[in-house]
């Protein structure tokens, strides 16, 4: 085995693993730093499929944005106990064998369609950093999506401060 | 140096989509569902990064990012809302929101 694969398995390792832990915990604190780790495990299966401007951006964004913001939702919706006076922040789940199964099947069916699938796996390798490729591509072809989404990450933030306000 | 194939990345993805389903299906807490939602996007995510892998024109990197900026938005309005949602409410869990009249 390559070096290169072993680093897959261990990212892929790290990913699929503490996804499952999201999926087991019943702690909310627990599943935002399961979701932490998932994403960064995430964001080095990117660095393998030599997009590590994507890599970059999905550690800043998710890490830095959207783990932030989720924590701030679990501290703002939390819920003492009246019993104890105590917050050990766990949630209720609905019965655990529909669910997990409806995953594994589905987990099953997707595999058997990838394996199955023709894909064209002798492709000629064209590894390396695709930085100054997307650079040139999202000032030049996809310059306008590009500040299209700038645009829409503004309304939706300024929406999401509206929204999130004390209406009274 | 030889490249890792494609399947590979496919089975990761089938592996964090089912994952994430299953957590939308299972949990009743609304930051619970949404942090599914999140596993779904970067299965698919990933799906799209794969396939532009060996791709010269890099169509399905470029989709991706367009993705993560749709992803972050969408998780900050979906907050935004179960934080009104919980103040009119005071519940978070989903079959605990109902109407009083």
């Amino acid at each position: 085995m390559s070096p290169l694969v072993i680093a897959f398995l261990v990212l892929a390792l790290l990913t699929c693993g503490s996804a499952l832990a999201m999926l087991w915990t019943k702690n909310l604190l627990h599943a935002a730093l399961a979701m932490f780790l998932t994403m960064l495990g995430l964001a080095g299966l990117y660095v393998l499929a030599y997009a590590d401007v994507l890599a970059v951006a999905h550690v800043l964004v998710y890490v830095g944005g959207v783990l932030i913001l989720i924590l701030f939702g679990i501290m703002l919706t939390n819920q003492t106990d009246p019993a104890t006076g105590k917050n050990h922040l766990m949630t209720r789940e609905s019965n655990r064998l529909l669910p997990i199964s409806v995953g594994l099947s589905f987990f099953l069916g997707l595999f058997w369609v990838f394996t199955k699938g023709p894909w064209i796996n002798n492709l000629p390798v064209t590894g390396g950093s695709k930085l100054r490729e997307v650079g040139l591509g999202l000032l030049t072809e996809y310059a306008f999506p590009f500040e299209l989404a700038g645009i829409f990450l503004l309304i939706a933030l300024i929406g999401a401060t509206f929204v999130a306000k004390n209406h009274d | 140096m030889t490249d890792i194939p494609v399947i590979y990345f496919l089975w990761v993805s089938a592996f964090l989509f089912a994952t994430g389903l299953a957590i939308l299906l299972l949990k009743k807490n609304t930051i619970f569902v949404l942090m599914g939602i999140e596993l779904i996007l970067n299965a698919a995510n990933l799906n799209l990064v794969a396939f532009s892998k060996n791709e010269p024109s890099l169509q399905g990197l470029y989709l991706s990012i367009f993705v993560l900026v749709v992803g972050v938005c969408e998780m900050a309005i979906a907050l935004a809302i179960v934080l009104q949602v919980y103040r009119n409410y005071r519940a978070i869990e989903v079959d605990q929101f109902k109407s009083e009249y």
